[in-house]
């Protein structure tokens, strides 16, 4: 036996338990004879020296297992430590890898950033609108948020808000709920000096007791703090306002702060992360009862605000009990609304009747965005998130595709590593190491892009959220991980497993002539993947592109552009109604006078901002308001000058509609072919308000506008003059020479001035007002657009390097085409044609996957047909062409190949 | 025999059976041999506890261990003191030298 074999006996100890025996076998076995044959050499029996050895061993069945029992361990703790050894070597040697191609690494790395870091950025944004349930509230799924649904002019409505008196008889007797709260949130002058104006939510005292919350300091309010009419003027800060406006200090308890027209005095302060129910952070919240007169002033006195059914201002969240199931609570809340409307036919016989409203609850989810009202925003969100997974699905292609080539670069040295020996399995962990090193690092990066470049995109796409921070959203941190890991195995597998494939002795014995064609297939279709699926980004980029763009070509009816909306807020100021006119007459006055302004009028209603309805009756027709829902406004002369609203025929409102000549109305073009289909609508005769009232006579007819939706309006609205038909909703419309935007703050400075005391003026640019009407088309358009952009330089460099790839290894088969005479165009065009051919396909491919999706997209569009041929035709166009870029550089290379160096290397 | 003992006990072992490699590679029975020769009639030690000594040395890395072959040709499992087993005989030795000369000294005032 030579020693050799003593240490293959060794190697095997490390396989197993048996061979973990047999070795302490052996051991005691030597052990044993030995003593033997040394006390039998002293002259003792065999028998003699067995016992004796035996005694001087001492317990020998438990020493044998307790040997084999340290041994077991021990090679358990080196197997273990083998194996972390492996992955640190591993790991050195991928870093390795990494460091001796930067760029190489750097262009992985990029690519996946870019792709993880667009998956957590949409991930954050779909979480926090449709998953994530509020801050501090305690099982959530039992918390609902309740929408008054119905059927109003043959559609179907849930409204989110309602009345006061609504709220209370659908709640108060509810058996299948545990607790209701009512909530308004509203923006208020807040401050005395320099207000500012800010969201304050009003709320029922039950509101604190939903959350499992304590304040930061002081104390919530409650039931004491809030009772109809007239609870006490008590404030909650939020704790950022808190910090922000107080420096956290604690002395904040007892001050008193203005908020609109009264003081309130700061009773404590939410904790930190508190955003109470909305999807935007309050700065405080007052009891219901102490603020709900304060903000409405005049206009509504107590008695309209809490005993009537017609202002419908509070959202309603209810806790259900957890016994009762959604049904059963929606069956009890809908009779009691059903009760409800009973009631209110009673006081207000004009309403619909209950058999045609179809009153009913829809107890919702408490996040606003998965409830029946749901945003054409969060709809487009969802949508992106499918996008984000396209980028990373692009960008998972490419890396694999470039490991692939490298790979292909390190046939040699990995087929001389399984020659020496090393085993495939160790092999395959140590490429997929290097992968998931890869993407490691690419989520990092993602991870930082995310909170960089996501917070902006956040923040400037859904304005009406407050985020937290990305670094300190767990859930998005977990979600990147995840997808880094996946990223990581998925890229590395193919690559990795092609390379433990390999046959040693062929990949050893050939040049680089041989064997590539087989790996360039499944580079090539991973290229094609790619490849078509930035044509459906590419497609759907285009699409929403047109369809912003016929959103913002859209004749509104008027003119946003250089269109201001003043509003005038008499904060602190009590008017009797000849000074109140008088001031609103200087107003005006002092608007026209501005410069830079082409007109100023008054106006009572604003499109997509306030809406004003009266009951119509016109002779000849039963009941006017089931046509419809016809919008007025009062207006000063020059109003359709101040909007750039067209007159098609008759007139406008002018100075000489006034107190004592027949009233005066226009109608807009739709109005008229619903009223008087037909007919000429000048001279008409309709009454305002009450089949009592005068005449008003239809003077002129004005082109529709947009006010309530931009892709179905019904476009009823009519226009009475302001002298004749007087109002308490009180706007200044402002047309400026140059953008609405860029004049805001001049007008409110020099509107400001004619303001008595702590009243004030706020300005906003129409553009400002249709912004988040106009924004799914816009978060469309830009997110598409980018990541189709993305994808599409993806998609080029993944081009252009397998290209270039395949021509280093064509080198050989082009110097001999060369060398036959084939001339450089014939050259380029074989390797263009190669390109052109993956475009053509992938254009194929990706139309095709794009025409079938485009089923669902298409109510997202506006005005553009999901098929649309120029959109099609253009991505066609600009693939062909990256292609042919991508494989210009490439093929000219291949042109300049010198036949005989080719011919003579390897 | 409280477990306080038993430790300090097991403790003497350790250094026993290191001290035994110190002049170079050994087998259990030429490890058992030595420390009886060595330790004449004062000190017992079965010599089951000692193989379990080497082997719960081994695992702790203060022994490497390979097979090869006895004087007689036989194959046997052979114990050498690593670096690490080196040191902790020069720790134990050490501490056992200050202890014995502690005891000692108080023997002696008595």
């Amino acid at each position: 036996m030579t020693r050799g074999e003593g240490f293959r006996r060794l190697f095997r100890l490390d396989r197993g338990g048996a061979d973990v025996e047999r070795a302490v076998d052996d051991e005691l076995c030597f052990h044993f004879g030995l003593a033997v044959r040394e006390l039998m050499a002293g002259g003792m029996s065999e028998a003699d020296a067995q016992l004796e050895a035996e005694r001087r061993f001492g317990d020998v069945e438990r020493t044998r297992a307790g040997l084999a029992a340290l041994d077991r361990a021990r090679v358990a703790h080196v197997r273990r430590a083998e194996r972390w050894s492996n992955v640190g070597q591993d790991l050195r040697y991928a870093l390795r890898g990494l460091r001796r191609r930067p760029g190489f690494s750097a262009a992985i790395v990029l690519i996946l950033a870019l792709g993880i870091g667009a998956n957590a950025t949409m991930f954050g944004i779909v979480d926090r609108l449709l998953f994530r349930p509020p801050a501090f509230l305690p099982r959530a799924s039992e918390v609902h948020r309740l929408y008054l649904a119905g059927r109003f002019d043959g559609k179907e409505f849930a409204a989110t808000s309602t009345g006061y008196r609504r709220f209370r008889e659908i709640t108060d007797s509810a058996a299948s709920i545990s607790a209701a709260v009512a909530f308004w949130t509203t923006k208020i002058a807040v401050g005395v000096t320099d207000p500012e104006e800010l969201r304050v939510s009003f709320a029922t005292a039950g509101f604190w007791k939903l959350f499992d919350a304590r304040p930061a300091i002081g104390r919530f309010f409650s039931e004491a703090d809030d009772r109809v009419p007239a609870g006490t003027p008590v404030a909650v800060l939020s704790y950022g306002f808190w910090q922000a406006r107080y420096g956290a200090r604690d002395d904040v308890l007892g001050a008193q702060l203005r908020i609109g027209r009264f003081d309130y005095t700061i009773i404590g302060v939410a904790p930190k992360g508190f955003l109470g129910l909305s999807d935007d952070l309050p700065v405080a919240f007052i009891p219901l009862s102490s603020g709900a007169d304060n903000s409405f002033g005049v206009r509504n006195p107590p008695n309209r605000l809490y005993h009537g059914y017609t202002i419908n201002w509070l959202q309603i969240v209810v806790r259900r009990k957890p016994e009762l199931s959604v049904a059963a609570a929606t069956a009890e809340l809908s009779r009691n609304y059903q009760r409800s409307y009973a009631a209110q036919r009673a006081e207000q016989p004009g309403s619909p009747p209950e058999a045609e409203a179809k009153p009913h609850v829809v107890v919702g989810s408490i996040l606003t965005q998965r409830g029946p009202n749901q945003g054409t925003d969060t709809r487009v969100a969802i949508w992106l998130v499918g996008v984000a997974l396209i980028v990373l699905v692009i960008a998972c292609a490419n890396v694999s595709n470039l490991l692939l080539a490298r790979a292909l670069q390190r046939r040699r040295e990995i087929a001389v590593r399984l020659a020496l020996g090393i085993s495939r399995r160790r092999l395959l962990a140590q490429l997929l190491v290097e992968s998931v090193l890869l993407a490691l690092l690419g989520g990092a990066a993602g991870i930082a892009l995310a909170a960089s470049g996501g917070g902006l995109l956040r923040a400037t796409l859904l304005p009406g959220v407050t985020w937290t921070n990305t670094l300190g959203d767990g859930r998005m941190l977990l979600f990147a991980a995840v997808v880094t890991l996946a990223t990581g195995g998925l890229t590395g597998l193919a690559p990795a497993l092609h390379a433990v494939r390999y046959d040693v002795s062929n990949a050893l014995k050939a040049g680089s002539r041989e064997g590539t064609y087989q790996r360039s297939r499944l580079r090539s279709a991973l290229l094609v993947l790619q490849s078509a699926l930035s044509v459906v980004l590419l497609v759907g980029a285009g699409l929403f592109v047109r369809s912003l763009d016929h959103v913002q070509a859209l004749r509104l009816g008027y003119d946003p552009e250089h269109l201001a909306l003043v509003t005038p807020n008499l904060r602190g100021v009590v008017l009797d109604s000849t000074s109140r006119e008088t001031l609103f007459r200087e107003l005006l006055r002092a608007a026209q006078a501005l410069p830079g302004v082409r007109a100023a009028a008054h106006t009572a209603s604003v499109p997509f901002y306030s809406d004003w309805e009266e009951p119509l009756f016109v002779s000849g027709i039963d009941s006017v308001s089931r046509l419809g829902s016809f919008v007025l406004s009062s207006v000063s002369p020059d109003y359709f000058d101040a909007t750039g609203t067209r007159i098609v025929q008759g007139r406008g409102i002018t100075g000489g509609d006034r107190l004592g000549t027949p009233g005066a109305m226009v109608v807009s073009q739709s109005m008229a072919a619903k009223l008087w289909p037909g007919r000429d609508p000048i001279g008409q005769c309709v009454r305002v308000r009450a089949d009592t009232m005068p005449c008003s006579y239809v003077v002129g007819m004005a082109e529709d506008i947009r006010r309530g939706s931009l892709t179905d309006d019904a476009g009823l609205q009519y226009y009475l003059a302001r002298e004749q038909f007087s109002t308490s909703f009180d706007y200044l419309f402002v047309r400026t020479s140059g953008t609405a935007e860029s004049s805001g703050e001049a007008i409110r400075r020099g509107l400001q001035r004619v303001m008595p005391g702590a009243s004030y003026v706020t300005v906003m640019p129409m553009t400002g007002i249709l912004s988040p009407v106009r924004r799914s088309w816009q978060l469309g358009a830009t997110m598409f657009t980018l990541f189709g952009a993305l994808a599409l330089i993806v998609a080029g460099v993944g081009l252009y390097s397998v290209i270039s790839f395949n021509v280093a290894q064509r080198t050989q088969e082009l110097s001999v085409r060369v060398a036959l005479g084939a001339r450089t165009h014939h050259v380029m065009r074989l390797v263009l044609t190669d390109a052109v051919g993956v475009a053509l396909l992938a254009v194929a491919l990706g139309a095709g996957a794009a025409l079938l999706a485009s089923r669902w997209v298409k109510p997202l569009l506006f005005a553009t047909s999901p098929h649309d041929a120029a959109v099609y035709g253009t991505v066609t166009t600009v693939l062909v062409a990256v292609a042919l870029v991508a494989g210009l550089v490439p093929a000219l290379r291949a042109a300049r190949v010198d036949p005989s160096g080719a011919l003579r290397a390897d | 025999m409280n477990h306080e003992e038993l430790d300090l006990l097991q403790g003497t072992l350790d250094l026993i059976v290191l001290k035994a490699l110190i002049w170079g590679p050994l087998h259990g029975y030429e490890v058992a041999r030595w420390v009886s020769e060595t330790t004449k009639d004062d000190l017992r030690v079965e010599e089951g506890a000692l193989y379990t000594a080497l082997h719960r040395m081994e695992g702790r890395g203060w022994l490497d261990a390979e097979w090869g072959l006895s004087e007689n040709n036989r194959k046997a499992k052979f114990y050498r003191l690593t670096s690490d087993g080196r040191r902790q005989l020069r720790l134990e030795s050490a501490r056992w030298t200050r202890y014995a000369r502690a005891i000692f000294r108080v023997l002696r005032t008595a």
